[in-house]
This record gives structure tokens, C-alpha cells and sequence, in this order.
């Protein structure tokens, strides 16, 4: 990331570290006056980041906290992931799951989306245009109507209470932003680098793998972390579409898990369910920060 | 499916020969994407304007043409305008907010340095979490028997007594509101520092050259130029927020008394939690989509508008 | 269609040739709404033989149903496959399935919803095997006559449960009350929620889910049943919450909450989590599920049980819980009823639900080895088996819904000004009567 002295409001004076500033005499008291200045912005800063972080540390720290009506009532400790892991099928089959529908949404959004966005940035054929705007205006359904319908197409073509199906489901609802950033990513490469590979007598496709790949490698990233994310977090879509309580994904079964009882909420179990589905999430979103700013980076040239 | 028009006027038949070739391989890398949009989702809305001509109880499947009764149904449902304008109300405050909130961040985390970048991680973390996790853990910080918001407040002396988080309708409203800018705001704001950063360095320094202020030089040329990306957070914005269901779902319920009830969860509450009417809900979401459909073609054209100036 | 069940590795020719047409003939194919013609050919005993039963039930039943099917399981041939789907959502999960032929072999619904289901023709007819069954008359009325449409029942008791007055023995003791004697009245309640709610702290006099329709129906109308007025006329089609004293009924509860005896909460509770404070040792008194007296003495040690009275005296109670019936779209009609008839065995409802603290179905069992050791037990099963179940064909829109008149009414009357019971009423019966 480049600096730039952009107005960032009040909150950025010239940054006391300056080595130039160092060798005066009057270096010092630029430096008080730089922190006193500086005061108040990392208060203001340092708050923000609490605001943003506060919500997981908490859900975390509840999470082994003693709390009456949960599996951990005296003392701290592991009693709420206990239950988590025990829960019906246990744990490890829902994370199976999760993780099997999560794979199998990335490796079907990235398909489609590589070859489509690929289509759409580099072919004309007809029907193009109304391909790409029936693929964004998925955006614009309320979900939870379209439920019955696919539960009913589902049907149709035997995927019914599969996860491979419950995949292809989520897969098409990833299709808009997926579509939208590998087309702007593959815009975003010079023309002149599959041209070049073409008149070398590559087929189309062989540009595609070996020449413009490698230079979308970020927003093929980025759709894969957001397909990701999505898929592992779904809660509706495998609420109507599985029904073997072997099958089901971990938000479902965190979900009956914070209901057990008429009329008490397990918080307990409900914030260890959280943390347990959120952990993996912020480990990808955070070892990949790198990449798909990128990703996004690639696509902002074009708006 | 109409065609469009071809690129180039084919003036030798070799050319015309490598067009059609193009474009079948064109038609083949376009393929999946094809099959998933029209199986899994043009066929089903296909289904759902069906469903919402027909008589089309939840349990009982279709019961033969009801048109147009289900549209006027939905229309004089009794709490039809009332969601309305709730999500018109819920989406201006998201969409400003989040859009505002998110510009701010974008220009508070330029700079280089490592407590930026610690600052940027730490706001980009919600994003992480799905919006479900994200409402269920809000719940818990909301309850008024386990949250630890309510204890804190009146700890440092900005409440008297326990808050009610969710209890009435403002509150309800601005806590809805707080988690959904704390799950979004980083996304926005990674959204606009990728537009920032394309905005060329030697621009803005030209107009400080003039004697711009920081003010004038942001208003004048940042803002601007940053007009593409403002634009697509709007879209994004504006769709998501008018077809905000989850958070409500897990929090509110559209209470209390029926004042956070947004047209998707009017939507969902007929078709399954009461009425069980999927002909009246499929009406009410056709009606959503072509909204939809119509407000996205507007702030497209505004956009493209502001491009050409 | 059948040719386009074996697609799943063909699915780019099954999503062409499927198409529109397929999709909606799918749909169409389960459209008989005449109500449950199908009947099962079953005997008492049904068939054990083996087979694989899949069984549906909303997540508060969870405890009692995982109960159930590993008895039920562990002593037959038949296996039984339990799935639970969250509470909110389960109407959602059972309509998506019950359009398309995807039913499973049995499945609870909570049984306020039960004639509405009925209606629909969602449960096999099994009247004539309930009569094979020796106890038949002995099998809880109000959930029998729920899953009844024109003579023919469709329904057993799943899990029963009934609201009974739970009171705090300690806060009782420490408030200068009698905590062996709990309210007989409307009023005593007040008055006793009021002295507890003197003891101040974290201690309130009592709580209600102010927002949960269903919380308020299961715990309100006994309340009206009490001084033996009716809540609707007989068909389910009319409301009669306007009337005197339902009106006293709510004039009592609005007094605890403008004096500000009823717990931090209330006023927002959805129903997630109603039974909490109470359960934490924070709240009096107050109307509580049956189901809850082990999970109650086990945070409390022993709570107070009293039946629930009316303005000027007089008991009754709701009998909830859920019904469970074969579904229509069952091809193992004679190994469902045999899981069915194995429910209402002396086995199942004494060692199985008696022995967890649930309440019995059957009234001649009300009396057996573990109620016996506990009176309060007892009791609770004597109330049961004269409690009431109102039946509506659309109780869940007018009452259980989020945002149903009925909430509305009860929201004006409690928390707002009041004075809008006549027309809030005539919403409701509006609601019950389309």
C-alpha cells in the first residue's frame, strides 16, 4: 500500500518520526507537540478498533465464563464446547459438514465465475449482456422466497436433502459478486497479454490457464474467501433444504442448540457455537488480508 | 435471447468465420455460470410468478389461478406499509451511515504505518463473521440477562438503570443499525480505500498547489473522482439494506409491535409464520423484485450520468 | 418425473429437460387440501419389522423426543431417525417438505397448530387403529379432538404440557409469605408477586413474555378459563377476549406493570427467554410450563407448584406440548403406528416421560411410580387431564405469530393505553374467521 498525504481530516500532522525533524535542535518539542496533537487521534483510533473487536474478545471470554443456565456454571472452562461437541451427531460431524459444502461452493463459485468472468471480459457472443444481468439482478431476490421454489428444483433433478445440492444452491447466490470481480479482474489485465499468447497459437483456453490465470490470482482469492464465508455461514439455505440431522451444517445446529429448552436461551452454548464458527473465518479473512485487497484493488481501476 | 449487436461489421467471411468462433467459445466459458443462473434461479422465480397468480397455500401446494387477488392481498396486507416504510427508513440510515462511516475509516487508514494497519485489521474483522453469527451474537450482547453492554453503560454513568437494547422501537431500530454497521463498515471501507488509492497522488497535490485546504481539495477533488466507487457502494447499500432480513429475524422479530418489521420479514411472516400463504408472499416479493430491479437501473443510469459529465 | 430422479450425474441435461414444466408439475402434484383421505391400514400393534422411520420435531421438544426414540429403538426392530429443526422455523421446514412429497414417516407439530395441519391433509388417518388400542379412552381428550376433522383422528399426544403456577419457596420465606400455600386468586398472585417484589435487587415479583404470543396464550388463558369463560366460541372462529373477565385478567397484569413488579425485560421478551429469570432465582411467581419442574428444582431446589387460578378463584391450565402423527407421504404407514401405538404404552409414558418429570397423556397413569413420590407430580398430572386445549383452524396467525392481533391487543391493554379492547378483539376474530 502506497502513502499518500491524503486529508484524513485533523487527525494526520506530519508524523513526528520524520529522520529530517531528528537532527534539529528543536526536534523535541516538534515530538511533544507531535504526541499531543497525536493524543487524541489514537484515543479516537484506539476506541474504534476496541468498538470493532470488542464483540469477538467478548464472545470468546463468555464462552468459558461461568454463566447460570449453560453447561459452565461454576467456575471457567471448556463445559459449553463440551456440549457443542456432543450435541446429536457431535461437533465433528457438523464441521465436516460445514467444511464439505463450504469446499464444494468455492470450488463451483470459482468455476463458474473464472470461466464466466472470462467469458464476459474477453468474448461477444449474443446474449451476453442479458447472461450478465440476469446474473447480478440474483442480488436483488429476497432469499427466503426463492427457498421453496429451489427446494422444489432441487427435487426435480435429484439433489434433494444432498449437500451437493445445498452447494449449488449457495453457489448462485455467490454468482453476482463472484461474476462481477473475476470480470473486472480479467479487465484489469492488458489485452496485449492473452493477445500475444493467441497469436503464439494457444487455444483460448491455454491463455486463459497459463497467461491470464497467474494475473487474476487475487480476485480468484478474493471470490474464493467470500464464497467461503458465505457458504460456511448460511444458516436458511440448509434449514429448508437438508434434512438428516447427520447432513446438517454447524449454524443449523448451533441454532438448535440455543433453543433447547422452551424458553431459555443456552448463551453458553450459543457463544461457544459462535466462536467455534467464526474462528475459522477470521483466520482465513485475516491470513489472506493481503490478497484480496488486492483483489479488490485490481477492480477499482474500472469502478 | 436477443442478440446483441455484433462488435465489428463483418466485412470478409473469414472474419465472420473467427467472430462465430469467438463466440461459441464465448457461449462454452459462459456455460456454467448459464446453466446455474437459469436452473437455480430464473426457473424458481419463474416459479414464484407463478406461485404468486396462483392460490398457493404453504401446506397444501397449488390450488389452481388467483389472479390478481394475491397482489391486492399483499398490497392491503395490514402491515404492508408500514414495512414499507420502515425499510425505506432502516435502508436511508444503513446506507447513509454505512457509506459515511466507511469513507471516514477509508481516510483514516491511508497512511502506511503499522497502527493503520493494525486499525484497518481490526475494523475488517466483523466482516468476517456472517451476518446470522454476527445477529446471534448480538443478541447476547443486547440480553438484558447475560449482556455485559447494559452493566457497562450504566458503570460509567451514561444510563440510570439496566437499558433496554431491543425494547422499543427506536432502540430496537438503532441497535439493529449498530450491528449492522459494525459487521459492514469494514467492507465499505475497503470498497473506498481501493477507490482512494486510484485516485492519482499528483492530482490532489495540483490543487493544493492552487491553494486548495484540505477541505476544499477533498470536496472538490476527491469526492469527485471518487464518485465510481460511492456509487457502487450505494448499490450494494441500498439493495442489501432494503432486503435486510437476518439481522431482524434474530433480533427483533419485527417487534416490538411491529415496528422493525422490514418487507422481507413481512415476506417470510406470511409465508411461514402464521398465514402460510405462499401466493400472497410471492406477490409481495415480485413486487420487491421489480422495486428492486427498478431503483438498481436508476442509480445505475445517475451513475453512468456522473461518469459522463 | 421418475426419469429425472437418477440426474444427479446428468445435471446439465436434467436442468433443460426438467425445465419450467417439470418444476411445476412437482409442485402441483400434492395439491389435495380435502383433508387427511389417505388411510393408513394399521393394526394395534402396527408392524415391527425393521424398518428405517424418520421423525421430525421442533427443538424445545428435543430432551423428551431424543428420550422417547432411544426406548423406542433400543427395544425394537424398527429404527426411528430423529431430526430437530429450530422452533421459529419449523412451519417453514414442514411446508417447503409437505409441497413436494417430502415428509418424513412421523412428525410433531405443536398441537395449537394441529387441526390447522389436519385441515391440510398433511397426517394419515388412524382413527380406526386408536380405537384398537386398549386405553384408547384414556388418551388425553384435548390433543385427540385437535388432530379430529369430521370424525376421523389424525393425531396422538406427543409430549404434553401444561401451565401451572411456579412459585420461588425461598423469596416466599425471606417476603414474610407462606411458601407450602401459593396463590388461589388473581388477586393473592398480585399481592404475593407485589411482596416479593418488595425484597428489591435483582428480585422481581414476577415476569411474562410480553412479546411471545404463544408464551401468553399457554399462560393467560387458564387465567379466563378459571372463572369458566371461554376464550372463543366453539368452532375457533370467534374471539371472545373482550369480555369482563378477560378484561379483569388484563387489568391485573397491567397493575403489576405499572407498579413495577414485573422483571427488566419483559415488556421485549420474545419467548426465547422467558423461563430464565425465573429460573435464575430472580422473579416470585409466576405461570410456568409443567415440563420445567425437574430443570426448576434442579436451579432452586423445590419450587412451589399451584394450579392456576382466575380473578376470583377457580383452576385450570392449557394443555400443550405436541401432537404426532404418520404423514401423508409416509410408505411405512404400519411401522409409523407401530411407533405410535409403543407412545402410548405404560412403557413409554411411565418409564420414559413419567420418569423425566414430563407430564403423562394417559389419565389412568396419572397416578404411577414417580408421580407418586412427588405430590406437586401429581397434581400437575390431575390438572392435566381436565385442562383445556383451544382449537382454531388459524390459532397460529391470530395468536402465536409475531405481530398477531392478539399481541396487539394484549400490548395496548398491558403496556400502551388501553380502551381498544372491543375493536382489538374484532381483529382477532377477523383473523380466526378467514
Amino acid at each position: 500500500m502506497t502513502t499518500t498525504a491524503l486529508p484524513a481530516g485533523a487527525a494526520s500532522p506530519p508524523g513526528p518520526t520524520r529522520p529530517q525533524a531528528r537532527r534539529r535542535p528543536r526536534a523535541t518539542r516538534a515530538r511533544l507537540a507531535g504526541i499531543a496533537l497525536r493524543t487524541p487521534y489514537w484515543v479516537l483510533t484506539g476506541g474504534l478498533a476496541l468498538v470493532f473487536v470488542f464483540p469477538l474478545i467478548w464472545a470468546g471470554v463468555a464462552s468459558v465464563a461461568p454463566q447460570p443456565g449453560s453447561s459452565q456454571v461454576d467456575g471457567w472452562g471448556l463445559g459449553n464446547y463440551a456440549t457443542l461437541m456432543e450435541y446429536q451427531a457431535g461437533l465433528p460431524q457438523y464441521l465436516l459438514n460445514s467444511t464439505l459444502v463450504s469446499t464444494m461452493t468455492v470450488l463451483f463459485t470459482l468455476v463458474a465465475s473464472v470461466l464466466g468472468g472470462y467469458a464476459f471480459s474477453r468474448f461477444r457472443f449474443p446474449g451476453r449482456n442479458v447472461l450478465f444481468l440476469l446474473t447480478l439482478a440474483i442480488l436483488m431476490v429476497p432469499y427466503a422466497t426463492l427457498l421453496i421454489p429451489l427446494y422444489v428444483m432441487l427435487n426435480a433433478i435429484g439433489l434433494q436433502n444432498t449437500l451437493v445440492g445445498l452447494a449449488l444452491v449457495l453457489t448462485v447466490f455467490q454468482l453476482p459478486f463472484a461474476t462481477f470481480m473475476m470480470r473486472i479482474s480479467f479487465d484489469a489485465v492488458p489485452r496485449e497479454l492473452d493477445e500475444a499468447a493467441l497469436v503464439d497459437g494457444c487455444s483460448s483456453f491455454r491463455a486463459l490457464r497459463t497467461v491470464l490465470l497467474p494475473a487474476v490470482k487475487p480476485g480468484i482469492i478474493t471470490v474464493g474467501l467470500f464464497a467461503f464465508l458465505a457458504a460456511w455461514n448460511d444458516f436458511v439455505a440448509p434449514l429448508i433444504l437438508i434434512s438428516d440431522s447427520t447432513k446438517i451444517p454447524l449454524p443449523l445446529a448451533v441454532a438448535n442448540l440455543r433453543a433447547q429448552v422452551m424458553g431459555i436461551v443456552d448463551y453458553g452454548a450459543t457463544e461457544a457455537g459462535v466462536v467455534v464458527m467464526a474462528l475459522p473465518c477470521v483466520v482465513l479473512f485475516l491470513l489472506l488480508q493481503r490478497h484480496y485487497v488486492r483483489g479488490f484493488m485490481s477492480g477499482a481501476l474500472k469502478g | 435471447m436477443p442478440v446483441t449487436p455484433s462488435a465489428s461489421p463483418p466485412t470478409r467471411p473469414a472474419v465472420v468465420a473467427v467472430a462465430r468462433r469467438r463466440a461459441l467459445h464465448g457461449w462454452a466459458y459462459a456455460a456454467p455460470t448459464a446453466l446455474l443462473v437459469v436452473g437455480l434461479f430464473v426457473l424458481p422465480v419463474l416459479l414464484v410468478g407463478q406461485m404468486s397468480l396462483s392460490d398457493w397455500p404453504l401446506l397444501a401446494g397449488n390450488q389452481g389461478l388467483n389472479a390478481p387477488e394475491n397482489y391486492v392481498d399483499a398490497v392491503t396486507h395490514r402491515f404492508f406499509w408500514d414495512s414499507v416504510v420502515f425499510t425505506l427508513k432502516y435502508t436511508l440510515i444503513a446506507t447513509v451511515l454505512l457509506i459515511g462511516l466507511g469513507l471516514g475509516l477509508a481516510l483514516l487508514v491511508q497512511e502506511s504505518s503499522r497502527w493503520s494497519a493494525v486499525l484497518r485489521t481490526s475494523i475488517l474483522v466483523p466482516s468476517a463473521l456472517g451476518l446470522a453469527s454476527a445477529s446471534l451474537l448480538f443478541y447476547a450482547l443486547y440480553s438484558p440477562q447475560v449482556g455485559p453492554l447494559s452493566p457497562l453503560l450504566q458503570r460509567l454513568g451514561l444510563a440510570d438503570g439496566p437499558v433496554s437494547f431491543l425494547g422499543t422501537p427506536d432502540s430496537a431500530l438503532w441497535s439493529t443499525v449498530f450491528l449492522v454497521v459494525w459487521r459492514f463498515a469494514g467492507f465499505y471501507m475497503l470498497l473506498l480505500m481501493v477507490g482512494l488509492q486510484g485516485i492519482p497522488h499528483e492530482v490532489i497535490e495540483a490543487a493544493r498547489m492552487d491553494g486548495a485546504n484540505r477541505w476544499q481539495s477533498f470536496l472538490h477533488v476527491t469526492l469527485p473522482l471518487l464518485r465510481p466507487s460511492l456509487a457502487l457502494c450505494t448499490v450494494l447499500c441500498v439493495t442489501g439494506s432494503l432486503l435486510a432480513f437476518d439481522q431482524f429475524y434474530i433480533l427483533t422479530k419485527g417487534g416490538p409491535d411491529n415496528s422493525t418489521l422490514t418487507v422481507v420479514q413481512l415476506i417470510y411472516n406470511v409465508a411461514f409464520q402464521g398465514q402460510n400463504d405462499l401466493g400472497i408472499a410471492a406477490a409481495l416479493s415480485i413486487v420487491v423484485l421489480v422495486v428492486l430491479v427498478v431503483v438498481n437501473v436508476a442509480q445505475m443510469r445517475a451513475m453512468r450520468a456522473g461518469q459522463e459529465d | 418425473m421418475a426419469t429425472h430422479r437418477r440426474a444427479s450425474a446428468r445435471l446439465v441435461a436434467s436442468f433443460l429437460a426438467a425445465g419450467l414444466a417439470g418444476s411445476v408439475l412437482a409442485a402441483c402434484g400434492t395439491s389435495s387440501a380435502d383433508g387427511g383421505t389417505q388411510e393408513a391400514q394399521v393394526s394395534a400393534e402396527g408392524v415391527d419389522d425393521g424398518a428405517e422411520l424418520t421423525l421430525w420435531t421442533r427443538a424445545p421438544l428435543e430432551q423428551q423426543a431424543n428420550l422417547l426414540v432411544e426406548a423406542y429403538n433400543a427395544s425394537h426392530e424398527n429404527q426411528v431417525e430423529l431430526t430437530v429443526v429450530p422452533n421459529d422455523d419449523y412451519v417453514a421446514k414442514v411446508g417447503a417438505a409437505a409441497g413436494s412429497g417430502g415428509l418424513p414417516d412421523l412428525f410433531a407439530a405443536d398441537i395449537v397448530y394441529v387441526p390447522n395441519w389436519v385441515q391440510q391433509g398433511l397426517f394419515a388417518d388412524v382413527t380406526d387403529a386408536i380405537a384398537e388400542l386398549d386405553h384408547a379412552d384414556q388418551i388425553n381428550q384435548g390433543h385427540l379432538a385437535g388432530g379430529t376433522l369430521d370424525g376421523r383422528q389424525h393425531v396422538l399426544p406427543f409430549v404434553l404440557d401444561v401451565s401451572v403456577m411456579f412459585y420461588n419457596k425461598d423469596l416466599y420465606e425471606q417476603a414474610g409469605l407462606d411458601p407450602e400455600q401459593g396463590p388461589t386468586t388473581l388477586a393473592e398472585f398480585s399481592e404475593q408477586a407485589k411482596a416479593v417484589d418488595e425484597l428489591g435487587g435483582d428480585v422481581n415479583g414476577t415476569y411474562f413474555g410480553g412479546n411471545c404470543g404463544g408464551c401468553l396464550v399457554f399462560t393467560w388463558f387458564p387465567q379466563i378459563w378459571a372463572a369458566g369463560e371461554d376464550v372463543m366460541n366453539e368452532d375457533g372462529t370467534e374471539s371472545l377476549l373482550a369480555g369482563d373477565t378477560a378484561q379483569e385478567v388484563y387489568g391485573v397484569w397491567k397493575d403489576l406493570v405499572d407498579s413495577d413488579a414485573v422483571g427488566e425485560g419483559s415488556k421485549e421478551e420474545t419467548g426465547a427467554t422467558w423461563t430464565g429469570p425465573f429460573l435464575e432465582g430472580e422473579v416470585g411467581v409466576m405461570p410456568f410450563p409443567a415440563t420445567m419442574l425437574a430443570t426448576a428444582d434442579e436451579a432452586l431446589g423445590e419450587v412451589g407448584v399451584a394450579p392456576i387460578p382466575g380473578p376470583d378463584g377457580g383452576a385450570s391450565t392449557f394443555v400443550g406440548g405436541d401432537g404426532i402423527g404418520i404423514s401423508k407421504d409416509s410408505e411405512n404407514a404400519d411401522q409409523a403406528w407401530n411407533f405410535m401405538s409403543w407412545l402410548m404404552s405404560e412403557e413409554a409414558q411411565v418409564e420414559v416421560l413419567a420418569k423425566n418429570g414430563d407430564v403423562v397423556s394417559r389419565g389412568d397413569l396419572a397416578e404411577n411410580e414417580y408421580s407418586s413420590k412427588d405430590p406437586r407430580v401429581l397434581a400437575v398430572n390431575e390438572v392435566a387431564a381436565q385442562g383445556r386445549t383451544p382449537l382454531a383452524i388459524n390459532f397460529q396467525q391470530a395468536f402465536n405469530a409475531p405481530g398477531s392481533p392478539w399481541m396487539t391487543m394484549i400490548r395496548n391493554e398491558v403496556f400502551g393505553e388501553g380502551g381498544t379492547v372491543e375493536p382489538d378483539n374484532e381483529e382477532i376474530t377477523a383473523v380466526l374467521g378467514q
